[in-house]
């Protein structure tokens, strides 16, 4: 299959450098799998799965906020968080989860609070159905 | 006479002793905190380089302007999102900042978000337009408060309340070398085209729209850029501190030697003296 170079990088540094044969993200429109040759494109991530095909491997990762952007047959994602499986603290997405739904349940949650409670509701919960397939 | 002056020549040392040892503890505290930043700043810089790449190489090839982040309008407004460090006692730390700064700001209108104490003193003190003062403490920033005060300067810029955005902060270099340096966030644009004019043919596909990738993407891009400036910034703080505290520990050792052998030397001359007058009144 048809390699391209592929990057991932956060904030917490690089994750993938390195060639790829096919790229699966969440983006704010839905799912896009990238391969090689490629067009110019740009996306803006949303938040979900990532599957990373290298080697004949697929790896999974849980990859939100930030954007894909294609140029001259190179894929850059740039993402917000960007976490392997393997990697997932799955302890904390749970105990994130129950925090998000004690605000969501209050009363005396303010708005933006309870948006806030919403998304982080939303991380968690991407993150325990990454890290719980098998 | 001579007693007097042993007493003074003592009273140096010690003065000079005490500032030393808060000289070194502060060399120490810059050093453990510094390889923490440093690592801190080193992950961040694969981030920092992409991010800033793949927007420039966007603005290379981008034809459609329909994205207010894309268009260059004239400028009468500049914002300056200016870091600098929290403590002084830096050495050139904080007023290399000030001086880019100024430089940069000459000429323009400017609005001022000061990140750390320091710049939040400076700017208030004179007299410009600040965005806000809430972040007076560089260290404590992190993620969510870089995201905040993206929304608000990309909520601005949608407004019109500036017309480009800067941010000045610090580059660290290396231990040694810390270089105050100036980016402009906004507008994306390609800094290249304009001196090359070299225009890149290719099209690029957005999806959903160019609007909508832009408006999700730039919040995040400049929170991104924040936080890694912050970082190279406190980094270099630290670096730039630890070296100033090292030549002052330096300097105050250098003193104290110089001290002792003066305090030695007078001590000297008054048992000399003394002896002197002991013989001069046993011959007589």
């Amino acid at each position: 299959m048809a390699l391209f170079h592929l990057q991932i990088v956060t904030a917490d540094g690089l994750f993938f450098d390195d060639e790829a044969e096919s790229i699966l993200v969440r983006t704010i429109d839905g799912d896009v799998c990238i391969l090689a040759r490629h067009i110019d494109y740009v996306t803006a991530l949303g938040m979900g799965e990532a599957r990373v095909t290298a080697g004949g491997t697929t790896r999974r990762a849980a990859c939100m906020g930030g954007m894909l952007a294609v140029t001259g047959g190179q894929v850059r994602v740039v993402a917000s968080t960007f976490e392997w499986k393997e990697d997932i603290d799955t302890e904390r997405a749970l105990n994130a989860q129950q925090r998000a739904r004690n605000v969501l349940d209050s009363a005396a949650a303010s708005d933006e609070e309870k948006q806030f409670a919403q998304a982080a509701l939303e991380r968690a919960e991407i993150r325990l159905r990454v890290a719980g397939q098998k | 006479m001579a007693g007097a002056s042993m007493k003074e020549i003592k009273l140096r040392v010690k003065s000079v002793q005490s500032t030393m040892q808060i000289t070194k503890a502060m060399e120490l505290v810059a050093s453990s905190k510094l390889r923490r930043a440093k690592e801190n700043a080193e992950r961040c810089r694969p981030f920092f380089d992409i991010l800033h790449q793949t927007l420039t190489d966007i603005a290379l090839t981008n034809r459609d302007f329909s994205s207010p982040y894309l268009v260059r309008r004239p400028v009468q407004k500049s914002c300056f999102v200016v870091i600098a460090g929290d403590r002084g006692l830096a050495g050139g730390y904080n007023s290399n900042v000030f001086k880019l700064a100024a430089s940069q700001m000459s000429g323009k209108e400017a609005v001022v978000l000061p990140i750390g104490k320091k710049a939040v003193e400076y700017f208030s003190r004179h007299g410009f337009k600040l965005l806000s003062t809430q972040y007076a403490s560089v260290e404590a920033i992190d993620n969510a408060d870089c995201s905040e005060i993206a929304q608000v300067l990309t909520k601005g810029y949608r407004r019109g309340d500036f017309d480009e955005l800067f941010v000045i902060y610090t580059n660290f270099v290396s231990m040694l070398v810390q270089d105050p340096a100036a980016m402009e966030i906004l507008p994306i644009h390609d800094v290249r085209s304009s001196q090359s004019g070299q225009n890149a043919s290719g099209m690029i596909l957005y999806e959903p729209s160019c609007e909508a990738v832009y408006n999700s993407i730039v919040p995040q891009y400049t929170a991104g850029i924040l936080f890694c400036a912050v970082a190279e910034s406190l980094a270099s703080e630290l670096g730039a501190r630890r070296t100033a505290m090292e030549s002052a520990s330096k300097n105050a050792g250098e003193m104290i030697e110089d001290l002792n052998l003066r305090y030695n030397r007078a001590r000297q001359g008054a048992i000399t003296q003394e002896i002197t007058e002991i013989v001069a009144g046993a011959e007589h």
